[in-house]
């Protein structure tokens, strides 16, 4: 097949001289807001205790394991701002992404050390379960840096129990170990009760020898039976107890070294411990990429950071989508799949670091004379048609076919409504797209570039995928909703309108309702509130979407459950005709 | 020589940039259309001089209407 990928078709033009002045106020926009978001995650990488104070106890910070266990240049964070339910601490208080580790790509995620002791925190266990989820969608290594307090016991009613509770990331470990996976754990500090599980469900626990890791801990021991309340005497009783054990707290690193033997390995220094991960990764199993790429890694001709100039923040304003994919992939080339049918979409088989991916995109503007052909209004990309939808459908069927994942580029204000669209079938073909991406069992990537939007913001690859979307990154220009801030005002107040106009009341306080919803949906739908309640897994710079991208890609092709080979595939024919 | 500028298509014109005799280069942004909630920019085809604009802002035009001449040396 070394025809059809060593070279494809050539895409994408270089900018000219009135476009590059006309984008640089909105380069100037978009790096406003992501000088935001940086600010904001560092803030968050500041939280707790100084690097110093942690230091000073012997201790590494989870920023320092981070850096000593993964590679340079190899780390790319997700959930940075992920704080779903808005907790006084500002983080979920662990962190995680996606990195290599000894040569081999892992999914990464540590407690914060530095805050309450790695405590469990409210929302913390769904950024658990993103994480374990995209283990098992990527078939890539978890790995964890255990450092686990137990719950902040005060709030331990918006997080122990629930369907999706602190208890459910134990379930997908155990799923991830019946699937293959593996799960690497770094065991440091006072692991008790929930850290104890945070520490045993893992598949080989690499252990600091000042690291404990319990049922319960010493607290609980020592207060176990209920009383009715305190009184002084009980009190008393109490701290004599505390003194007698908090010298010797139970699930001590030598009891689970020399009497359990749950650690499989023991460490006198967190480094040791670290390098222990190390030599553990370069066991894993991992196909050399040579094994799966269908080219020589190659950069885009064009300049990625050309993407603040053709990605304009006014959602409003129009572009060539094809222009920024160009700026995305290897040597800016690609295969489009079926280029005179669905204008509003973009399909075709692109490189991204010499790994074969398929790529769908809403095109944007005017969509030319007689589109839609079943109406007689004019289509506008963005939006989503009969062609486009069934192109889309019959692309994702043909990826799964060839077991080729897939990076969706979405910026789409929905599907197109009324009687004609409802005629032309759009809501049928639309659940059918949903179908079949469930049905593709192929990795899946979304880069959010600005709008998602109602029902077309679930089925063109959408996070609400559970199974096949392993991830998803907004930029700095997304906004996320069920619809316009100001369509739906009209569509909550455009009667009661009517109604205060015919009994002659004063329209100003519908008109200052309409207002607040315009401006709730501005305030809901802004990066970084998508990316504290996890909309998006984390809003990345323009000049950075490539590095995900091809991060996604060599961790789907690092150990892939299934391959079509190269010489079997029928999309890359179909395409060539 | 001259060079038309047409609407590629109709909407309500939001936006002139250049005004007769203004010296142009090619795709500078010469007017925006607004249609369907998007503003579209109508981008000037070639160097040269504006000859003639036949819209002003709050115009609806129709697809192929002439916006604009562009006078080329």
């Amino acid at each position: 097949m070394r025809p059809y990928f060593e070279k494809m078709a050539d895409f994408g033009t270089a900018l000219k001289k009135g476009k590059i002045k006309r984008g640089e106020g909105n380069e100037s926009l978009i790096k406003e807001v992501e000088k935001k978001i940086a600010a904001a995650a560092e803030g968050i990488k500041q939280l707790g205790l100084s690097e110093e104070k942690v230091n000073a106890r012997g201790e590494m910070t989870i920023w320092q394991r981070l850096n000593y266990l993964v590679e340079p240049g190899t780390w790319h964070p997700l959930h940075t701002l992920f704080n779903p339910l808005d907790n006084e601490e500002g983080t979920t208080n662990v962190v995680d992404g996606i990195g290599r580790i000894s040569g081999k790509w892992a999914v990464i995620i540590g407690f914060d050390n530095k805050v309450m002791a790695g405590a469990w925190l409210s929302g913390q266990s769904e950024n658990i379960l993103r994480v374990t989820d995209m283990a098992k969608r990527l078939n890539v290594p978890l790995v964890w840096l255990v450092n686990c307090s137990g719950a902040k016991l005060s709030e331990q009613h918006k997080f122990y129990a629930n369907r999706r509770g602190a208890g459910t990331p134990f379930y997908r470990h155990a799923q991830l170990n019946q699937m293959g996976i593996p799960v690497l754990a770094a065991i440091f500090g006072t692991n008790p009760a929930g850290g104890g599980y945070q520490a045993i469900s893992p598949t080989v626990l690499f252990a600091h020898k000042n690291c404990n890791i319990a049922v319960g801990g010493a607290g609980i021991v020592s207060g176990m039976a209920p009383k009715g309340g305190f009184d002084t005497e009980s009190v008393e009783e109490l701290i004599e107890n505390t003194r007698k054990i908090k010298s010797n707290p139970p699930g001590s690193a030598r009891v689970h070294y020399d009497q359990t033997g749950f650690f499989r390995y023991i460490y006198d220094k967190e480094e040791e411990v670290l390098d222990g991960l190390k030599n553990y990764m370069r066991t894993i199993p991992a196909y050399d990429p040579e094994f799966f790429r269908v080219a020589a890694p190659a950069e885009p001709k064009f300049a990625e950071d050309e993407l603040y100039t053709l990605l304009p923040i006014d959602q409003k304003k129009v572009y060539d989508f094809d222009e920024v994919l160009a700026r995305l992939v290897d040597s800016s080339e690609h295969m489009e799949f079926r280029p005179d049918y669905g204008p509003e979409i973009y399909t075709g088989l692109c490189k991204v670091d010499g790994y074969l991916v398929a790529c769908i995109g809403n095109r944007q503007g005017y969509l030319g004379k007689d589109y839609p052909e079943y109406a007689d209004y004019p289509g506008m990309g963005g939006k989503l048609y009969r062609q486009g939808m069934l192109k889309m459908n019959e692309f994702v069927i043909l990826c799964a076919r060839d077991r080729i994942p897939i990076i969706w580029f979405q910026d789409t204000s929905g599907i197109d409504v009324g009687d004609e669209a409802e005629k032309a079938e759009l809501l049928a073909i639309g659940q059918s797209l949903i179908y079949s991406i469930e049905s593709s069992d192929v990795p899946q990537m979304l880069v959010l570039l600005r709008k998602g939007s109602a029902a077309a913001h679930y089925l063109m690859g959408g996070p609400q995928g559970n199974t096949t979307n392993a991830f998803s990154i907004g930029t700095a220009a997304i906004e996320v909703y069920v619809m316009h801030g100001e369509t739906a005002a009209v569509a909550m107040y455009a009667r009661r309108l009517i109604k205060e106009k015919d009994s002659q009341k004063p329209l100003k306080p519908v008109i200052a309702k309409m207002n607040k919803i315009v401006s709730d949906y501005k305030e809901f739908s802004r990066p970084q509130y998508c990316a504290q309640v996890g909309y998006v897994d984390e809003i990345v710079d323009l000049g950075s979407l490539r590095r995900y991208m091809a991060a996604f890609s060599a961790c789907v092709y690092q150990n892939p459950k299934s391959i079509c080979p190269q010489h079997q595939m029928v999309l890359p024919r179909i395409i060539k005709g | 020589m001259q060079q038309q500028m047409v609407a590629p298509m109709l909407g309500k014109v939001i936006q002139v940039n250049f005004s007769v005799g203004d010296r142009v280069e090619e795709d500078d942004e010469a007017m925006v259309i607004e249609a369907m909630k998007m503003e579209t920019p109508i981008f000037v085809p070639c160097d040269g001089v504006v000859g003639q604009i036949n819209v002003k802002i709050g115009d609806n035009v129709e697809e192929d209407d002439v916006l604009a001449v562009i006078e080329t040396e």
